[in-house]
């Protein structure tokens, strides 16, 4: 980038404060530092934010900084922003309480941006227990995706089991016929390492990898990875800092799907559950496609909450229905070009001292950048959640489409707090919920989800656990019941 | 705190549903119900042919909203909650209806066993078909399922055709 500002290296507006100029070294200087630092350059990196550090954090330096900055150009923001919030005004009182918070995040309406090239990686699971239907299934969507490939996208294939290989390097101007071959004559064999898959597909996508690419990694595994959870969880960390997404597909009941979530989860993707190998093949269209609409990547908010305030949940409904993790920065993942991003966040406040007039509940900024522009830059956006305060309880009801937003992840939460219950042994009230849960699915005309629910009941009395296959089905179920109307999603 | 008025469990103030059974803690801003205009040449027809029509029972005090099953002269009073599900216990089903209408001859007049929900906000009582098998009329008009319907007092609700009055003491 030309004419970097001081701000610009630490990844800030220009109205910093000093609190978000602290907080930005400490984080960008943990990661660049000479001891962790993974990228020829980024030691140079660090000694620039240091000195832009002891520049900005120096009231005197930091004045003197600003009368000489150039002036900005004045852009409308990329993203219109709109905040619901479902209380009108917290309530003054000792006690804790809540606020939810519909929060939709929208392209401005005149960004007409040609679409961006995609570079994407296939990591295919070629372990033993994909042999058959699911392999064959993987194999011709993945010849499918590498035809219709436009000349300017770029796809590599990575197979693997207790090690990896690359099938098909990424790469422009390849040949297409001999791709086709490599793919087809995959054969499975051996265990499920997902680290040495994950690792190899990613250094595939850093090949190419720009902030004007479409960057993401596709896993596609039937099975549970041992004992290199932690380092693919580093890794997807990297992939954030690094601008790659990673989603994954798991296909059957035993791969491990807390893990992927979270694994998924970190980097804005999503992690999707299918029980037959012919539903292998929309889930690969749909996501290609939906990579290809994107408008907005890599969306991070780095926030504070206000005193006595906590982020208790996040979920993102659209795009791809996701559990975020619950951490600063909290990555929302990215924006469609055409719909909107839309997040239930859960807010508790422990207590209001009683001479509040309005609660900060989080105020921060959200970094993203826009792949379609022929000029990269990185975007900031300020982003802030407040409430007044006032000494009665306010009656007026939440917007429908909050409550029913809600409706839809209370649901997925029953399912959730059923899991835990049976973790502390509690199965009664484990079945109980559950029961709950299938008269409000049938109240909802959801049948089938129902009735699997309801069979996961007697499951649980009989074995005091959850079936690995009915256990996927409930939550990817639910879960799938908060995409927005229209958005169709196969039930598996 | 707030408790939860279906199975008083306690949520912390602002909750929107509560975590345990799922029930709606609050009301919603412009919820649309819609109203099928009530037809007065019904009654007057009934009349023409004296047919019995049936009298309104006066609804039993206290209570704001309260079911008249026609069939056995029995008023149910709905209280305690503010969303109640309608329906038919059948044996070695886990699934109870809020209001169990087995006792009725429900099966024999085709009620589902979960046919339709009430729900109560504000003074106002609406009626929504859950998808059951044999349909749900209001004042001898079919109703679509999943989508909610106005009462007001005296209104009739037919599940299958088992026939309801609802009564709401002003």
């Amino acid at each position: 980038m030309v004419d970097e500002t001081l701000y610009d290296l630490l990844g800030l507006p220009r109205d910093a404060t000093s609190e978000e100029i602290r907080r930005a070294y400490r984080e960008k200087a943990r990661r660049l530092h000479p001891d962790h630092n993974e990228k020829p350059g980024e030691t140079q990196l660090f000694i620039d934010i240091q000195q832009a550090y002891e520049t900005l954090s120096n009231p005197e330096e930091k004045q003197r900084y600003d009368k000489n900055l150039p002036t900005q150009p004045q852009t409308p923001q990329p993203l219109l922003t709109r905040v619901q919030y479902s209380r009108a005004s917290l309530t003054q009182m000792a006690d804790p309480q809540l606020v939810y918070v519909l929060l939709e995040l929208l392209p401005r309406p005149d960004a007409d941006l040609p679409t961006p090239p995609l570079n994407i990686c296939l990591v295919l699971d070629c372990s033993t227990s994909m042999q058959g239907a699911r392999l064959d299934a993987v194999k011709a969507t993945a010849i499918e995706l590498v035809r219709q490939m436009r000349p300017q996208d770029i796809i590599s294939v990575v197979r693997f089991s207790d090690r990896a290989e690359s099938l098909v390097p990424a790469g422009m101007n390849i040949n297409r016929a001999s791709i086709e071959t490599r793919i087809q004559v995959m054969q499975a064999s051996g265990g499920t390492e997902i680290y040495q898959g994950l690792e190899a597909g990613m250094t595939e996508v850093r090949r190419y990898c720009s902030n004007n690419h479409i960057n993401h990694v596709i896993l596609i595994t039937d099975g549970r990875t041992y004992g290199d959870e932690e380092a693919c969880l580093r890794l997807a960390d990297l992939a954030t800092t690094q601008g790659i997404g990673i989603s994954s597909l798991g296909i059957g009941s035993q791969w491990n799907d807390r893990f992927l979530d979270q694994l998924t989860a970190r980097t804005g993707g999503n992690s999707k559950y299918i029980a037959k190998a012919e539903d292998i093949r929309q889930f690969l269209h749909e996501k290609v496609i939906r990579l290809g609409h994107s408008y907005a990547e890599h969306l991070t908010y780095q926030f504070e909450t206000g005193p006595g305030v906590e982020v208790t949940y996040a979920f993102r409904l659209n795009p791809e229905t996701s559990l975020l993790e619950i951490a600063n920065p909290l990555i929302f993942g990215s924006v469609p070009r055409d719909a909107s991003h839309n997040l239930l966040l859960e807010f508790t406040i422990r207590d209001i001292p009683p001479e509040d007039r309005q609660t900060i509940l989080a105020k921060g900024v959200i970094t993203f950048h826009i792949p379609g522009q022929k000029v990269q830059i990185n975007h900031r956006q300020r982003l802030e959640f407040s409430r007044p305060v006032s000494p009665e309880p306010d009656t007026e009801p939440p917007s429908a489409t909050l409550v029913q937003a809600m409706a839809r992840l209370t649901l997925y939460r029953m399912q959730e707090r059923a899991r835990q219950d049976i973790e502390k042994g509690q199965i009664k009230e484990a079945t109980r919920r559950l029961q709950n849960l299938a008269t409000h699915l049938l109240a909802q005309g959801q049948r089938d989800l129902a009735r699997s629910v309801l069979n996961e009941v007697s499951h649980i009395q009989q074995h005091q656990a959850f079936s690995e296959e009915g256990d996927k089905k409930i939550k990817y179920g639910t879960r799938s019941l908060m995409l927005p109307p229209g958005t169709k999603e196969k039930k598996s | 705190m707030i408790e939860c008025p279906n199975c008083h469990n306690k949520e912390l103030p602002g909750a929107l549903f509560c975590r345990e059974c799922g029930a709606q803690l609050v009301g919603i801003a412009g919820m649309s119900t819609q109203t099928i205009p009530g037809i007065p040449t019904d009654r007057l027809v009934a009349e023409a042919q004296k047919l019995p029509s049936s009298p309104t029972p006066a609804a039993p005090t206290g209570v704001a909203v309260s079911l008249h099953i026609f069939d056995t002269g029995e008023i149910l009073p709905l209280e305690g909650r503010t969303e109640f599900t309608l329906g038919r216990s059948a044996e070695g089903q886990p699934i109870l209806p809020d209001i169990d209408l087995a006792p009725y001859h429900a099966y024999e007049n085709g009620v589902s066993r979960l046919h339709a929900s009430l729900s109560l906000s504000q003074g106002q009582v609406s009626v929504t078909d859950l998808g059951s098998a044999n349909g749900t009329r209001l004042n001898n008009q079919k109703i679509p399922p999943h989508k909610p319907y106005q009462l007001k007092h005296g209104d009739t609700v037919a599940l299958g055709k088992l026939r309801i009055q609802l009564l709401i003491c002003s």
